[in-house]
């Protein structure tokens, strides 16, 4: 090989792939819990700053439960969000464990805001349902604490294959951006706190690029609900700013109010098929859709950000604000896809099908099956990202701990090892080639267009298909000519690979349910329809298969 | 986002050399140059303009310029019109 690098060999008792709110949020729950075992984040920029939770709107969900039972939330989730293809247990946990989960965060510094009594500061969105901010520096706080509790943090390493020994996992290899070192780590645990599949689309900041989800793919562990990682964001067509809550407020070129074609009643967030009727104003010459607020206070993203005093923040969310203004001369509005695939399926201790092996956070949230049919983050369930991070990092360390404790250090199969060495700098070797972002073009152009992966239609399914299988056919010519470069090759690699499960996947659900919209079957099916679609790699071949919901067990169940 | 065209204004003299810009950075954008104390805006062409390296510089050494017009909505806006 031409490549020259250095070679390190690691060995820890938990490694952790990530280290944004989910990563930390396990590492010190695992360290809180069994302060003797060795715990290791490896990120792929730098932790604490890396991942979505600093960039977002800094909003967490909150539920006073003094006033209402989980199963409300659950009764009424299944109903309007979910379309009962979520696991109520595990979402019956999740509210459960709401105001626990906030005052852990703030026992690890993060600044949550509360009043001069000590209660919570929250904004009501419904009878028993609020938001509360939480400042950015959420995750910078949760490094400190993390390194206090002795978790070990190496940053600018990217985690690209998982290693096994006998069906478990023994860890994982990897490579630094800045000088290309090679890591090889043995470990007992791994957790794949990695981000979402955001296809480098959309921002709303997500950094989420699919290479975990890739990693677990190749591993052999199972997927879940692939199809619901379609998520799209309406957004100023000139900023590109995304406008939450928008969708209540849209009007086309002849002024009348088209989000009343498709809301009855005001819904907890934008809904596909605010998308499919912007798509339809844009096809049939009514087009295009612009936003009339009905009061400044309406006008979303930026009022939310003063409502607490959150100044690391404020200065964030103000730059944004201001230079997207001086280019929004006017209203209008696209959606822009924002994806978020997020499919390991996990059970409720958040490990995969591979014993040893976690997911955690966006990487696993539809995979955990608890929003059901929506994509998530933040599945039609504002401030539910950070916190289904911090309920996952939670509600994994005890098995993780356990694992870690009950298995010794796994036997490093050094085949496995120089196999993984040869495919991560595979692209630095070749003297000519394609670029990664010829591959990441093509599969935006089949992933970026609402009429393919949001109002989808058989015949529109398989010409995106197409340019994903173009797309494909260009992964074994990518050319890198640096180590910056090398990670956005794997990155465009784990995108054809997510695409092509989303439309594969949606070409066999037949039916509309939650987030999920098809032009050809735009009912929901629950006599066929009640089931999750798992995806496996079973020697190099992706294999479909269905897994019936197990709605019988579950106090929730649809009318018909 | 690929293949953007936002510029990152640098101003050397206010630089106190914190590195802060360089770790906010979670795409890369930023390396940093350990001998001078200065970061290096090497991958200009991947900024997705989040604007936190500018956020965290308290010395106003970084200005972030969007061009968002180099940002693909990917929408079929010429097929719908």
């Amino acid at each position: 090989m031409k490549t020259q690098v250095d070679r390190k060999t690691l060995s820890t008792d938990v490694l952790i792939a990530g280290g944004g709110v989910g990563g930390l949020t396990a590492a010190i729950s695992i360290k809180e819990i069994a302060p003797e075992l060795d715990v290791l984040i490896v990120e792929k920029q730098t932790c604490g700053y890396g991942g979505k939770a600093n960039k977002g709107g800094g909003v967490l969900q909150y539920f006073d439960l003094t006033k209402m039972d989980p199963w409300d939330f659950v009764k009424y989730h299944a109903n309007v969000i979910g379309g009962f293809l979520g696991d109520q247990e595990l979402l019956a946990k999740y509210v459960s464990m709401n105001n626990h989960m906030l005052d852990k965060l703030t026992e690890w510094g993060a600044k949550v805001p509360k009043n001069p009594d000590g209660t919570y500061n929250v904004m009501p969105t419904g009878p028993a349902t609020a938001i509360i901010g939480v400042d950015l520096d959420i995750t910078l706080k949760m490094r400190r604490t993390a390194e206090k509790l002795g978790v070990k943090i190496i940053d600018k390493v990217a985690i690209t294959d998982l290693l096994k020994k006998d069906g478990k996992i023994a860890g994982a290899t990897g490579f630094s951006l800045l000088d290309g070192t090679f890591y090889e780590i043995t470990a007992k645990a791994v957790i794949m706190a990695t981000g979402s599949q955001n296809y480098r689309i959309g921002s709303m900041w997500g950094s989420g690029r699919g290479d975990g989800i890739a990693a677990v793919y190749r591993a052999g562990a199972e997927l879940r609900n692939v199809e619901f990682g379609n998520f799209a964001q309406l957004v100023r067509v000139r900023s590109h700013n995304e406008v939450v809550y928008g969708e209540n407020f849209m009007y086309n070129a002849k002024g009348e109010h088209i989000t009343k074609n498709f809301l009855k009643e005001r819904e907890p967030d934008i809904s596909s098929k605010a998308i499919r009727e912007w798509y339809w104003a844009m096809t049939n010459g009514t087009g295009p859709v612009h936003l009339r607020f009905d009061s400044p206070q309406s006008e979303g993203g930026a009022p939310l950000s003063r409502l607490w005093d959150r100044p690391y923040g404020q200065e964030f969310w103000r730059l944004n604000h201001e230079r997207a203004a001086a280019v929004d001369t006017d209203t209008e509005v696209c959606p822009l896809l924002i994806g978020e695939q997020s499919p390991i399926k996990v059970g409720h201790d958040m490990q995969t099908t591979i014993p040893g092996l976690y997911a955690i956070g966006d990487a696993s949230y539809c995979g955990s099956a608890a929003p059901g049919a929506v994509p998530a983050p933040p599945g039609r369930n504002r401030g539910s990202g950070i916190l289904n991070a911090v309920f996952a990092g939670i509600s994994c360390a005890e098995s993780v701990a356990n694992h870690a404790k009950s298995n010794p250090l796994p036997e490093v199969d050094k085949e496995q090892i120089e196999k993984s060495f040869t495919r991560v700098f595979a692209p630095l070797e070749r003297e000519s080639g394609c670029t990664c972002k010829d591959v990441i073009r093509k599969v935006q152009e089949a992933m970026g267009p609402m009429e393919y992966s949001v109002y989808m239609h058989a015949d529109r399914i398989a010409q995106a298909l197409a340019i994903v299988l173009e797309a494909k056919a260009l992964v074994p010519q990518m050319k890198a000519v640096d180590f910056h470069d090398l990670l956005s090759c794997h990155e465009a690699e784990a995108m054809v690979l997510s695409a092509e499960m989303h439309y594969r996947a949606a070409e066999m659900r037949k039916e509309s349910r939650g987030w999920f919209l098809r032009e050809d079957y735009p009912e929901m099916d629950n006599k066929n329809w009640l089931k999750w679609i798992i995806v496996k790699n079973v020697d190099g071949e992706m294999t479909f298969s269905t897994e019936d919901v197990p709605i019988e067990k579950w106090p929730v169940k649809p009318m018909a | 986002m690929i293949d953007t065209k936002h510029e990152i204004v640098f101003h050397p003299e206010k630089c106190v050399g914190c590195g802060l810009c360089y770790k906010a950075c979670f795409v890369d954008v930023i390396r940093w140059d350990e001998e001078n104390k200065k970061p290096v805006f090497k991958y200009v062409e991947d900024c997705e303009h989040c604007f936190y390296c500018e956020s965290v510089c308290k010395r106003g050494a970084i200005e972030v310029k969007p061009n968002y017009a180099s940002e693909r909505l990917l929408q079929h806006f010429d097929r719908y019109r």
